[in-house]
């Protein structure tokens, strides 16, 4: 360890030592010039000068001239060099990059412990040259801290360490250790990956690829062992309405990986915080088993729940948390003609009738004049077989432009007057026989609309057996957009956004006279579609998933989230708001025009609300894990590093690595800050100089220049 | 003030203040002031008695001395009438004034030169009063200005005080010598200077004017720190003349530079008496009138001489 100079060029300015002793034998004693008229009367008395030609105080002398030397070499930047060569001598110094696996996985037996342990053994042996990063990844990656050869930084952040509720994720991680490769200075790059590398984080296309001379280092953390592990897999909340009361009866499904021997589980379920029922089940290895319970009425908005079983290894899934809402009832109006004595909406009324939870608030109107007063509180109308006159066609434009939704179905009856032909999707043609064969059917629907997303699962609804003898010709505008169509590629239901709302054009009936569509299972959920996206309802999700965010500006996400009362939330405009995190973090998002994302890292419930205030109910949203992470099967670590191999490079004493040790030089010299103590000192010193000077003057007063300097 | 003033001070006389005098920048204005304040003050002085013939009357004009009014004059014509005398001696006046540097030292608002103008002005002004004619002489080490006596040389005298300045080296032999030549008639001679130069040297070279028959009165100007010399921090003294330098401390010095200053003024009192030279040390911080008193007193004995 060697004492050397950044600057050394500044040590020149030590010959400044020698100013106080020039400028003391030098320096003539000043005195006032008086102008007088004449001397001859003045005799001349000469100034006993020759006392100034010697130093008097050497003690004085060596304070200054001590104090200047310190500032020469403060300037010069000095500093204990740690390098001794060793670091070139192995290759050079190296830009290593830790990446750590802070995924819930981690928590089983300790193994971020584990983690911990190794990255700090990393650290403690790097070189005096080397750099290093921490990066802590689950689902995204954080650097924690980059780029530094400072050990304390880097042995304090492992100190803060904690897992978190994502899943694992290898791609993101990879990509910050090769942006931090690239951009470093240094000729070797090593990266640790410290995980327990699940073989869900890995899907082999993540498109990492390490600079030339970098390498992989997996470090696997944890053994092999897939633990007993028990996690509640899902929970669904179907609802009734008993007695004009919203009734949910939670069944929650159970799923064991892992274990031996059949096992008896408790699973419990809370509401608002409070335990009010348990259950028992026995589960055999590898199995799953659902868990009904008893009902319970729910009564206010934003009432939290959790499934909770008995502790195991892997907690974090052990838990289940939704939030649910009493759900409001949607009007619909169903309007129909007056005359003839078929009811064309027996069906449709009867299909939007049948509900568990009560969903729909329908009214009917046998007239061809709807009234302002039909449509209030109606978020959806069906026209059905009828045709309106031109004034009422004008409300349901007002109507539809406020965000209202129309459906019209044409029969035998039905149409639409022409002063608001605007307003359909297209123009309406004759009637269309299909009476070859046993009818038409659907050929195409539009599984990405949301009226037909729902049944685009296998086994979802089938709208295959539903024949259609007869339908009116339709012209779609360009504007319009064709949701389903007949095997013989007539549009069969078309739509067309006006306003806020939209509009809907059914080309056949909806009873049974035309088709007998109403006749099939699928009639009714697709009603009960076509109504809920009308009335522009969005389904609640009872909770999130960690790692997804919610834009608290955004009205729909927030409709989505189950928020029910916009109070609940603080959400008036120009209010800040704040997200209380499961853990008791708080998170500020203020008020503005643009979008405030709420990140959810944290398993558990997030309250929003607005700052100082505590609502009765506030506004919840749950979050759980992703049980992607539950499957704790793993990837062989070698394999993983092998496709991510980086091409090597031979070290042949580049300006690159010149400039790394240069860099270096100047990092060993700004963590010792060696300037600082020596401008301390010479600060001091000069203190000192000017307390004895001036006592050493007051006693030697009237002996002028008898100073050192 | 009133304590410092010599015995022949009455009222009026502050008008000589130097100070006051200092704030009126004309010097015509200035000599009028000093002069007719200083008659004024004197108007039951016996010293106003020179004897004058009638020459003539002219018109009483504002600023005119009521005295001279010739009431009987009035009594007949019903008009002011001033009664004009014809001095009886109408001699040459001339003022021989130092401009060597050392006149432009002053440590106070006026510098000796400025008194010495001041001096020269109205004693010019009230010889011309007497109708006297009158001349300047200025000189350091030669002469710079010469205005020849005569009764219409006020103008020009007083211009030509107004502008001089000082900051050559001096000396007296020389210029006096020139000056002796081209005053070849007799006349009275005001000598106004500080005379850095030793006694003898300064008789010798004032000796010639008198020898010529002029009549000479010689007027010492000092300032009070040359008379006193207050100085106390060390310091380097430079001279005006010949901006030589040497370090002084005024405590060790100050009371060997008094005797000799004294020694100096005595000396050249004692060399001005024995040669009928009238003798008269101003200081620069006292008012005119001294010096004023000090040319009527040498006139009058002038006067009476003839």
């Amino acid at each position: 360890m060697n004492l050397a100079f950044l600057v050394p060029l500044f040590l020149l300015g030590v010959v400044g030592v020698v100013v106080p002793i020039v400028v003391h034998l030098t320096r003539r004693q000043r005195r006032n010039v008086v102008h007088f008229p004449s001397l001859m009367f003045l005799e001349k008395i000469p100034y006993q000068e020759q006392r100034r030609r010697r130093i008097q105080h050497w003690f004085l002398l060596s304070l200054r001239a001590l104090a200047l030397a310190l500032v020469v070499a403060a300037f010069a930047r000095p500093f204990f060099d740690q390098s001794s060569g060793t670091a070139l001598g192995s290759g050079g110094p190296r830009e290593i990059v830790v990446l750590l696996d802070r995924s819930y996985s981690m928590e089983i037996d300790g193994q971020i412990e584990q983690a911990r342990s190794e990255a700090e053994q990393i650290f403690a042996e790097l070189g005096p040259l080397d750099r290093a990063s921490l990066v802590t990844f689950s689902r995204g990656a954080d650097v924690v801290v980059r780029s530094t050869s400072d050990r304390t930084r880097l042995r304090g952040a492992l100190d803060t360490l904690t897992v978190g509720s994502g899943a694992t994720r290898y791609g993101p991680a990879l990509k910050v250790a090769q942006t931090i490769l690239e951009e470093s200075t240094l000729a070797r790059g090593e990266v640790y990956l410290l995980s327990d590398f699940q073989r869900n984080g890995w899907t082999g296309d993540e498109g990492v690829s390490l600079p030339p001379g970098s390498s992989l280092l997996p470090i696997e953390i944890g053994t092999e062992q897939e633990p007993d592990n028990l996690m509640v897999a899902d929970v669904s909340l179907p609802r009734q309405i008993v007695a004009g009361r919203e009734r949910i009866t939670p069944t929650a499904r159970i799923v064991r990986r892992g274990g031996d021997a059949a096992t008896t589980v408790t699973v419990s379920l809370d509401l608002d915080g409070q335990e009010i029922q348990t259950r028992e089940v026995t589960l055999a290895p590898n199995s799953a088993q659902p868990v009904q319970f008893q009902p319970f009425t729910l009564s206010q908005p934003h009432t939290t729940g959790t499934v909770r079983l008995d502790d195991d290894a892997l907690g974090a899934d052990n838990s289940h948390h939704f939030v649910v809402s009493p759900g409001s009832s949607l009007g619909v109006l169903v309007v129909n003609g007056a005359g003839g004595s078929n009811d064309p909406s027996l069906y449709l009324r009867g299909a939007l009738a049948i509900s568990d939870d009560g969903r729909f608030d329908v009214r009917s109107r046998r007239s061809s004049t709807i009234r302002p007063v039909d449509l209030d509180g109606t978020a959806a109308v069906f026209i059905n077989d009828v045709l309106l006159d031109g004034g009422s066609a004008e409300r349901l434009r007002t109507f539809v432009q406020d965000g209202g939704g129309v459906l019209v179905a044409l029969g035998q009856d039905g149409g639409w007057p022409a002063s608001a032909a605007d307003m359909l999707p297209g123009t309406i043609g004759s009637i269309q026989d299909r009476l070859q064969g046993r009818g038409s059917t659907l050929g195409y629907l539009d599984y990405e609309h949301p009226v037909f997303e729902v049944f685009s699962g296998p086994r979802s609804g089938d709208f295959t057996g539903a024949r259609f003898y007869r339908a009116r010709g339709f012209t779609p505008s360009d504007s319009a957009a064709v949701i389903a169509r007949f095997d013989d590629g007539s549009v069969a239901l078309a739509e067309l956004r006006v306003g806020r709302g939209r509009v809907l054009l059914w080309t056949t009936s909806l009873d049974s006279f035309w088709n007998d569509l109403a006749l099939q299972p699928v009639y009714l959920p697709f009603v009960h579609r076509l109504a809920e996206y009308l009335g522009g309802r969005a389904e609640a999700l009872p909770w999130f998933v960690a790692g997804q965010v919610v834009d608290l500006a955004d009205p729909e996400a927030l409709e989505t989230a189950g928020l029910v009362s916009s109070e609940a939330a603080g959400l008036a405009e120009g209010l800040d708001q704040v997200a209380l995190s499961p853990n008791g973090g708080n998170v500020t998002l203020p008020a503005g025009d643009g979008p405030r994302y709420l990140p959810l890292e944290e398993h558990g419930f997030y309250t929003v609300r607005q700052p100082g205030t505590d609502p009765d109910r506030p506004f919840i949203i749950a979050v759980n894990v992703d049980l992607e992470e539950s499957n704790l099967g793993r990837v062989e670590a070698d394999e993983l590093a092998l496709q991510i191999e980086a091409p090597t490079v031979v070290d042949d004493g580049s300006p690159r690595l010149t400039q790394a040790v240069e860099l270096q030089r100047e990092d060993q010299e700004r963590r010792q800050s060696l300037w600082r103590w020596l401008l301390v000192a010479a600060l001091a010193l000069f203190t000192l100089e000017t307390v004895i000077s001036n006592w050493v003057s007051r006693r030697g007063s009237g002996a002028a220049g008898a100073l050192a300097g | 003030m009133a304590t410092t003033r010599p015995r022949h001070s009455a009222a009026g006389t502050q008008f000589l203040d130097p100070a006051v005098l200092g704030r009126i920048g004309n010097l015509e204005l200035l000599a009028r002031t000093v002069v007719d304040g200083f008659l004024t003050g004197l108007h039951r002085s016996p010293y106003l008695g020179f004897s004058m013939d009638f020459a003539e009357h002219r018109p009483y004009m504002p600023g005119d001395d009521i005295r001279r009014i010739d009431w009987k004059l009035y009594a007949r014509t019903d008009r002011h009438y001033i009664k004009l005398f014809e001095a009886d001696t109408n001699a040459n006046f001339s003022v021989l004034l130092d401009l060597s540097a050392s006149m432009s030292y002053g440590s106070h608002s006026l510098t000796k030169l400025d008194y010495a103008r001041y001096l020269a002005a109205c004693l010019t002004y009230f010889s011309n009063k007497q109708r006297d004619r009158v001349g300047l002489v200025t000189f350091d080490h030669e002469v710079v200005d010469y205005v020849p006596p005569s009764m219409k040389h006020l103008d020009t005298i007083l211009h030509t005080l107004d502008r001089v300045t000082a900051g050559r080296p001096g000396s007296l032999a020389e210029p006096i010598l020139r000056i002796t030549e081209m005053l070849s008639r007799k006349g009275i001679l005001v000598v106004i200077s500080d005379f850095y130069e030793e006694p003898d040297a300064v008789l010798s070279a004032l000796g010639p004017l008198r020898a010529r028959g002029h009549d000479v009165i010689v007027f010492h100007v000092m300032d009070p720190f040359e008379l006193e010399f207050p100085f106390q921090e060390a310091s380097g003294f430079e001279d005006l003349e010949t901006g030589e330098q040497i370090p002084v401390i005024p405590g060790k010095l100050r009371s060997d530079y008094l005797a000799m200053v004294n020694a100096h003024l005595t000396a050249l009192e004692k060399r001005f008496t024995d040669n009928q030279i009238d003798y008269r040390l101003l200081d620069t911080s006292k008012p005119l009138d001294a010096a004023l008193f000090e040319y009527l007193l040498s006139r009058e004995r002038l006067s009476k001489a003839r």
